[in-house]
This record gives structure tokens, sequence and C-alpha cells, in this order.
């Protein structure tokens, strides 16, 4: 009876409902309501929203985190940001959840024993500078090492710069961008002389054409990507995959073209030979704006320690230029390339054809490459060949794989070779560092030392007695991690690690120190399209949990650089981004003021009176442009972009006989890096638990491999067991096998080789020979 | 036990307050209009008296421009 | 004469026709009877993933513009009504065609883009899986109401919908409570005027739905413990 009469009651309360509906129909014909599925949300009434950038991949979109009660709950996109107007991928959705993990590292641990003892922080930090200042008595300032992330937020990455070659005056700084994106930034400089890309996401809403090269977009750059289709079914836009494996972007794409893993060189050498050939040169573009060089060849991999090369660019002319190109006609890449004549020159029309806009995007395939400074300078020759750059929905945009990438490490610079401004070995900027930070100007030593994987090595020798590294995993994400791993577990070094979770690293280190997350403090991040965004501490971190930036500082303090580093607790964050602001002054890099950022969701770089800049180079968006000409490309000294004369080499390692296949590694949209936060988020655990080992459904075939069964990867220098996966998220190359690297349970990364490009010193994962057998 | 229907209007930009406002009163319910500064709201109340307090309480929102009766029933109580 | 030229050339270009034909059938009794062997093409798989997409391409609806008719929407229980329990194929609940066929473009040529149908009140079905033409290897018909015997067969119950069901924050996108075998087109059920009304999604213009939505209770390996990667630190220390 009562059930009846409730029944009733709804049944009333809908007649009651309508009829109210119907009246509102009335008066305001076309009126909406909200629907079936909208009414089953939860009403946001009592949260409270603050906006941040998303603590993910180098997009950088906005984000709004709902708290209650001291608590993030949850996320939603941010409608007012302009990178993802109010949509995010399933990781941004969820990204709070990995705070709540049980496993959060809340209380410092010092390793005494061989176990680990809760120690008070303050005392933790007491034995961190002890063993410092001990280091650097006994063994000198380059005994000392710090290695930090693009995940660093910018007051980070700026203290640790300035603790480490400023204070210290060691060069023993480096990041694990130097793993992602420093293939992007030596080609940015050697081609045009300023770092970062000349456009924005606006491009997207402009383009005819989206190139993806080497780049799986709609998993790796999933809100970019929807961008790009929301422009394909809006206006027809087109999207071409270039790519070594077929993933969700080739099927999502127009069309997709695959080729033989390395050969990318060749086919960008070939599609400038295709418009040369067809006259498509714009001819007043490059006599006005644009340089032809060459550097040496045959650089050699970096495969051994101590490794050394620096280029020695020599001015060529456009006929040498075009001489050169003879050797990549259409007819002779496609034989090595596996891409077929009509596909090259079907690309070459596309960049060709003047009235069709063309945006290049590109992350990982072309910057771990061993040849990855060369790659990005010569798709930059095709742009700027054709002119088609620094302009609304034309020009190459090189995506990032960190949130601070760019605004952290490429900007404050947290590489050995960089300063906050330009570079160590250059004497203008290490005075400028040397005034800002209050130091002697001899402070700062003039020569790069370690990069990334020369200072993994160093630690293997012996070299390094100290590392200290922040939000970053580097016995996941190394490549060759089996020598690396050995090294750092050498008595010889003392190893700390700042971080939020325990780790594959953090089961190495002497001290652990407890790191705030994202929301946990206040930060800066800068994203790929130089968008500088802040946002405000929303929650409490748990325990004794602090701020990098904060720890760093203590450090210093305790080494008795107390007063080069006069910040407050409290204020520390904005006190440190309007010191750092000075270094970037004027109308080529000028920054927005803090006010800005904390009211809008983000900046663009330069930010001149009051404007972001959106295109760079470009005389109609550019205050910074100054020649009186439509382009002025200001990096370089006589204003003129280079067009680089780089050719056609084998990668160090190819499949033979005894390691027939190619080993490409990656990501999956479910993880993220080493995946120490995403596989804390259940969602995202439960969707993609472990890594697996793609092959070629021909391939399989031929090896008898099922779907599943366990399969052991080995290379010259070790081995990993993963299951198999067959015609599922993606499809590689016959010849190729693909492996994504989050898996801490699965280190593929002990397989891969640690070639690196000799300009950027950036590794390539994503080519090395492996042989394959059932387990 | 009266049920009535409402439509409420809010004044212009403040429906989002006033949906805060009508969602925190436990007897009412609400659908916004997505496009109109209108939401429909149905109250449920157990008497007349409580119904009579609800009204003057609903009235008193400041973002409440206009509340407009459309229907109202009283099922019996068995 | 005129008419006598007229003449001989056509018997000339009757007789070159002749020619020409006698010695093309001539030379064909010397070819050899040969069956062409064509080599399977490789290297033209596609992940099985790709049918997220597959509609948005080929079926050239724009789902984004899409009214909604209120009075012929299905609902939910409409959709499991027609089908033994969750994840099963649904009958045919309508007469067919041709009983002989094997489904194919019978049943495609309306259930690959849908439409409303008088006779049935109702908007049509769309498959997720058109390019799997023996539609009646799974579907079948229901031509009675009984059933042979006394029947107890516990219908497992379906996934919820609504609040808080697929999702796990407030407000974050709803996981996938169903497999994708087959069902790879997202928006093959959930978009369109077919589509059950409460798993209708609002935003079918998106495209690509994985990128929030993903498979929920996917099975981890069984040989590989996933508590080793929770490494607890503490209790190393304060047991």
């Amino acid at each position: 009876m009562i059930k009846s009469d409730t029944n009733r009651r709804s049944f009333i309360k809908k007649m009651a409902m309508l009829s109210a509906m119907t009246a509102a129909a009335s008066m305001f014909p076309g009126i909406l309501f909200a629907t079936e599925q909208e009414k089953g949300i939860p009403k946001d009434a009592n949260l409270d929203w603050k906006k941040g950038p998303c603590r993910f991949c180098g997009v950088g979109c906005g984000v709004l985190v709902g708290t209650e009660n001291g608590k993030a709950v949850a996320v939603k996109g941010d409608p007012n940001c302009s990178v993802n107007k109010g949509l995010l991928c399933v990781k941004g959705y969820h990204q709070i959840m990995c705070i709540q993990s049980k496993d959060r590292l809340t209380h410092a641990l010092v390793k005494k024993n061989g176990r680990y003892e809760k120690t008070p922080l303050s005392e933790a930090l007491d034995l961190v500078a002890n063993k410092m200042k001990e280091t650097i008595q006994v063994h000198g300032k380059d005994a000392v090492a710090m290695y930090t992330s693009g995940q660093s937020t910018i007051p980070e990455g700026y203290v640790a710069s300035k603790l480490m070659k400023g204070a210290i005056g060691t060069n023993n700084l480096d990041c694990n961008a130097r793993l992602c994106m420093a293939s992007a930034v030596a080609g940015f400089l050697t081609t045009f002389g300023a770092d970062e890309p000349m456009g924005c996401y606006e491009d997207i809403d402009h383009a005819d054409y989206f190139i993806t090269w080497g780049n799986n977009m709609a998993e790796m750059h999933p809100v970019l990507f929807s961008r790009m289709l929301e422009q394909k079914t809006r206006r027809g836009a087109k999207i071409i995959d270039f790519a070594t494996r077929t993933t969700r972007s080739s099927t999502a794409s127009d069309r997709s073209i695959l080729f033989e893993p390395q050969t990318d060189l060749a086919i960008a050498n070939a599609i400038c030979y295709e418009i040369i050939k067809n006259g498509w040169v714009n001819k007043t573009f490059i006599e006005k704006h644009c340089n032809f060089s060459k550097g040496i060849t045959n650089m050699g991999y970096g495969l051994e320690d101590h490794y050394k090369f620096s280029d020695k660019p020599e001015k060529i002319d456009f006929e040498s230029y075009k001489e050169f190109l003879k050797d990549y006609s259409p007819e002779k890449v496609s034989k090595y390339s596996k891409v077929s004549v009509k596909d090259i020159k079907y690309l070459a029309a596309i960049y060709g054809d003047p009235n069709k806009k063309v945006v290049s995007y590109w992350c990982m395939g072309m910057n771990q490459h061993t040849r990855g400074t060369w790659m990005n300078n010569l798709l930059y020759n095709i742009h700027l060949l054709t002119g088609k750059i620094s302009q609304p929905g034309n020009g190459p945009f090189s995506l990032t794989g960190q949130p601070s990438a760019c605004g952290t490490a490429r900007e404050v610079g947290t590489f050995t070779h960089k300063l906050p401004k330009g570079v160590v070995t250059n004497e203008k900027h290490r005075r400028l560092a040397a005034k800002i930070w209050k130091v002697p100007y001899e402070q700062i030593p003039s020569k790069p030392t370690y990069h990334a994987t020369e200072m993994f090595r160093a630690v293997d020798r012996g070299d390094i007695k100290f590392i200290w590294t922040q939000a970053t995993n580097p016995l996941v994400s190394l490549p060759k991690t089996s020598r690396y791993r050995a090294g750092i577990e050498q008595e010889s070094c003392f190893v700390v690690v700042s971080d939020v979770f325990p780790r594959q690293t953090s089961d190495v280190a002497d001290v652990i120190l407890p790191a705030s997350w994202h929301i946990e403090k206040s930060g800066l991040y800068g994203n790929s399209e130089r968008r500088t965004q802040h946002w405000d501490k929303m929650v409490e971190a748990p325990g004794e949990a602090t701020p990098d930036a904060w720890m760093f500082i203590e450090v210093a303090k305790r080494l008795g650089f107390g007063e080069l580093f006069p910040y407050s607790k409290e204020n520390h964050v904005e006190e440190i981004y309007n010191e750092y602001r000075q270094f970037h002054e004027g109308a080529k890099h000028g920054m927005a003021p803090l006010e800005v950022l904390k009211k809008e969701s983000g900046a663009i770089w330069p930010y001149v009176n009051g404007k972001s800049t959106q295109w760079r180079f470009n005389a109609k968006y550019d205050p910074a442009c100054t020649n009186g000409e439509d382009f002025h490309f200001y990096g370089k000294p006589d204003g003129k972009a280079v067009i680089w004369q780089r050719p056609f080499e084998e990668a160090p390692e190819k499949p033979n006989k005894e390691y027939p296949f190619w080993l490409n590694t990656g990501r999956v949209i479910e993880h993220w890096h080493t995946g120490s936060m995403t596989r804390r988020i259940p969602v995202l655990h439960q969707a993609m638990p472990n890594a697996y080992v793609e092959f070629h459904p021909d391939d399989a075939k031929a090896l008898g491999i099922r779907n599943g069964e366990n399969i052991k990867v080995s290379s010259r220098r070790g081995s990993c067991v993963l299951p198999a996966s067959i015609n599922e998220r993606g499809l590689p190359t016959k010849g190729q096998i693909f492996v994504p690297f989050f898996d801490e349970n699965m280190l593929i990364n002990d397989v891969t080789l640690d070639a690196f490009c000799p300009i950027s010193k950036e590794p390539d994962y994503k080519k090395c020979a492996v042989k394959v057998e059932k387990v | 036990m009266p049920i009535k229907s409402y439509l409420a209007h809010a004044f212009t930009g403040k429906k989002e307050e006033l949906l805060g406002a009508l969602q925190k009163i436990n007897q009412c319910e609400v659908v916004p209009a997505k496009n109109e500064d209108v939401i429909v709201l149905v109250t449920d109340t157990s008497n007349e008296i409580e119904e009579e307090t609800l009204k003057e309480r609903i009235e008193a929102i400041d973002s409440l421009k206009i509340l407009s009766l459309v229907s109202g029933f009283n099922p019996p109580q068995n | 004469m005129k008419k006598r030229i007229g003449i001989i050339s056509f018997f000339v270009v009757i007789f070159i026709a002749f020619i020409v034909i006698w010695n093309y059938s001539y030379q064909q009794r010397f070819e050899e009877a040969y069956i062409p062997i064509i080599v399977t093409p490789t290297g033209n798989f596609i992940p099985s993933e790709s049918g997220m997409f597959r509609r948005f391409d080929d079926g050239g609806l724009d789902y984004s513009n899409m009214p909604v008719d209120e009075n012929h929407q299905r609902t939910l229980k409409e959709y499991y009504d027609n089908r033994a329990y969750h994840g099963a194929p649904p009958s045919i609940p309508h007469p067919v065609t041709i009983e002989l066929s094997i489904g194919g473009n019978t049943c495609i040529q309306c259930h690959k883009n849908g439409g409303f149908v008088e006779k049935f009140n109702a908007y049509t079905p769309i498959t997720p899986h058109p390019e799997m033409v023996n539609c009646r290897q799974c579907h079948v018909t229901k031509n009675t109401k009984s059933t042979f015997k006394e029947f107890a067969f516990a219908k497992p119950k379906p996934p919820l919908v609504g609040k808080g069901a697929n999702n796990a924050m407030q407000g974050s996108p709803p996981m996938i409570p169903h497999q994708l075998q087959m069902r790879e087109s997202c928006i093959a059920c959930h978009a369109g005027p077919s589509a059950p009304k409460e798993i209708k999604v609002t935003h079918p213009e998106r495209v690509n739905c994985r990128q929030c939505h993903l498979p929920k209770n996917n099975e981890t390996l069984k040989h590989i413990d996933v508590s080793t990667f929770l490494r607890q630190f503490d209790s190393l220390n304060e047991k």
C-alpha cells in the first residue's frame, strides 16, 4: 500500500512538472530543459571550484578541481580555457584520485642498515645538506648532481637552477625533458635561434590539412585531436597520419601512410625535392627570410661513455642544396622507405599547394630519434621552402609530453647547458644570471657537464657521488635501465629522491623526501603553445609532504646560502616567479604578470602590453618584429631562419638475423609516462592493467603467437616478458613490435638502446633490434 | 499532501544562483531550462501549513524575479 | 557511284572485322587454361579498435544535429526486453521479408543507417557491426510467445546507468560497463533517434569516445601480482 502511494505521488509530481513545462513552452517557444542524462548528475552546489592546468601531458588543458571539506572530490574541464574549452581526457577527469592512494609518501624515510626509517623532515633535510656539503668538500662541486623534471613547476625549476648553478657553482643539473624534448629544442635553436613553437593551438581552427609525423595524437594528445576531429566534421579539414604503426589516430585520419623506421629523414628530403622540382617554392620568402647551411655528417650515436660532439655549421647556397637533394627523388627514397612514390608525391603536393593551409604535428616519433635534431630541421625546411609558417593555420608545431617541459625545463632551463635566459657558454648570459641571482659572475661555470644519459653513466662510473631526483622516475624511463639500475644501486653514490609515491627509483634511495602533489601546492606550468598557467593550492598535503621548491630552499639555507634564497614559506611561489620574470623582460619573451595569470586561464608569452602573442615572427601579430618586413626571425642575428642540409643516415642498430625485429616503445591513452600516478587511479588501472607487446598479424602467424601468450622480448642488453597483443590497440608494421613503457612490472627499457642524437643528446626509444620467443 | 508546480523566473544571469538556492530546500524538485532564465519547480509538502512556510521561504530568495503557479494537486492521505 | 562506294566500304569493314575476330579466337585457343592466383594482401590490417570511428566515417550522418523525437524514443527497458540477457544478441521483433535470406542486404538496408518506420511506429535500431552480413546466424525471429516447457532462466541484471553507477567521481565521465566485442562502434547504440533514451550520449560530435570513456573491469593478468606495485614503505618499519 505504501509503495503504491509513493508511486502515485511520484506520478502526480511528474504530471505537475509536465504541466509546468508545457506552460513554459507556451511562454518561451523553443525552450529546452535539462535532458534525462543530466538530471542524474549531482549538482555541485556546495563544491568549491578552483582553476589550474592539468597535471599530465603537455597540452596543458585547463581544469577545475572541486573541493569539499578540504578534500578534492571532482574534476571538470575549464570552459574558459581556450586550450580545451571544457573538454578533458580520461586521465584528466580522474587525476585527483591518485592522491588518495594508500601508499602515499607522507614522511621522510632514511635508509638505515637496509631498512627505511620514518624521520622528521627537518632531520632528513639536515642529512641531505650535510651529505651534499661533505661530498663537495671531498670530491669537488662536480660530484653532486640534480636530476629534475618537466613536471616540476616553474618556481621549482628556477630554485633548482639557482641552487646548483648560482649558489653551488656546478652545471650538474639536467632533467627528464632531455629524454623527450631536447631534439625539439635543438631543432628550434639551429633553425630559428629561438626555442618553442611559433604558432599556437588556434592553428587547428584555420588549417586545411593536419599532417602528423610519427605521432599518435588520438591517445597522446587526445584533447587536441578532438579539436582536429571537430574541424574535420565541421569544415572538412583533412588529417594525414604518417607513422610506423597503425594506431587509433591512423584509423580516425583521412589517410594513413606507413614508413620504415628511420626513413622519415629521407622522406622529408624527398618532399623538399618535389617542392623544388615542381616550382612550389615560395621564392620571395626564402630570399628574404632564409639562409642555407650544412653541418657535420656521420656524427655517431653516443653509445660510448664521454662521447662529445659539436656541430660546425657551414653556409651553402640554394644551388648546392638543390644538388644535394638529387639523391632524394621519390623513386629512390621509395625503395628503402617502403612508402610508395605516389604517397610521397601526395604529401609534397599538400605542402606545395599555395592555397592549402598545413600544420605539421609531431612529438616523440621525431624527437626520440638518433637524428632527432636533423629530423626537426628537415620538417622546418618543408615549411620554410613553401613559406607556410607563422601564420594562422600554417606552421610546424612541436608538441610536448610533460606539463611544464616548456615552462620549466626549456624556459627556466634546467638543462646542464642552460640558464634561465640563454646558455652557460655565453658570457653575457652568465653575467645577467649572476646579476639577478646576486652571485659573483665567476661562480657560474661556463662549461656544460652531464646530459641525462651521461649523468647516469657518470653515476655508474662513480664520478657522481651524490644525486637528487625530483618528480621523475629514471629507473623506469631511462633507456637501457639494465645498466643504470645496477649503477645507481652501488654504494658509491648517495641517492636522494623527492616524490609523491614510492616507485622504482625511490627503491634505491638513501633518503626519500615526501613531496606535495600538484594541487597540494601553488605553482606555474608552461604548455606546448607557450602558455603559462598558474594555480593556487587547493588542498592540504598529507603528513609532512612539502613542495619541492621549499625543500630546495631549506637545503640551500642549511648549505649556508640563506641570503640568496630570501623567500617566505607562504609566498615563495609568487616571490620566485617575480624574480624569474626579470630574465625574460622585453618583447621577445616577456612573461605575463602574476595578477593576469591568477585571473585568466593562462597567457601566451611573449606577453607584450597586456596581450598574448599568438604567432611569433609574423609582423602582423608579433611586436618583436623590427625589420619592416612581413616576417622577422629575430632569434638569429641576421633575422633569417636556416634551411639545413641534413642527409639520411641509418639507425645505430638495425634488425638482423639474430635480432630480427625493430622495437618501438611508447604510451597508451590510459597511462601517463611511467604510470606511477595513473596506475594508482583505479579506473585507469582497470582499463589497462599491464603492458603488452604488439605484433603485426602476419608476424604473429609466422611465429605461431596467439593473443595473450607470454613473449620474451630480448636485445643485446636485456629482456622483458610481456603478453602478446594482436590486432588490438594498434598494429606495428611488419617486422616491428611495439611495447608501452608505463609498466614497472615489465620494464621494457631494460631492452632499449641508449644511443642518442649527438646534437640534442636525446635518446632514441623507438628503434633497436630485438628477438622474440614464446615462454 | 499538496503537490504544486511553479515556473520560477530568475533575474537575468542569476539562474545558477537560484538553482543552487532551490536545490538546498528538501521539498523542492527542480528542472532548469537550458536556454532561458526559467526553472520548473515542483514542491511536495505534507500539509497546508508546511506549504505556506515553504512558499514564504522560496519567495525570500534574492535571485527570484517571479514565481508563477502552474498547477496544484492535493491527493488524499489514506 | 556514291552508293557503290558505300556498299563496298561496308563490306570491307565487315571483312576486316571478320579477320580480326578470327585471328583473335585463333590466338586464344593456344592459351592454356589457368586460375589466377590472388595474393592475399598484407599490411592492410586495421586494429579492431578502429570501430569507434567507423560510423562517423561512412555513415555520413550528422549526429550532432539530429533532432530528438520525444514521442518515439526507446527506453532501456525495451532494449533489454528484446534480448535473453544483457549482452545477448537481440531477437527480431518484426516479420522478416525473405525467410530464405541470411540477412545481408535485407537487414542492412534498414539497420545500417536507421530511420523511422511508420508500420512499427518506431525508429530502426542501428547495428554496431554492419560488416557482419550473416545476420540470421545470431538474430532469430520471435514467432511464438509460449515456451516449450516451463522455463526458469534467471536473467542477470544489466549494468546500472545514471547517477554514480559507472563513474568514479561526481561529474566524471562514466566508464563502459559492457563488453566491446562486436560493439566497438559506440554511437550505433548511444546516439541517433533509435538510441535508448537513458544511454543516449549528449555529445556525439566528440567522435573519439574512448578518450574519456574506458572499459571497466578489464581482467588483470593472472600471473602478475598487481599488489606489488603498491609498495608500502611504512609497513617495513612500523610493525
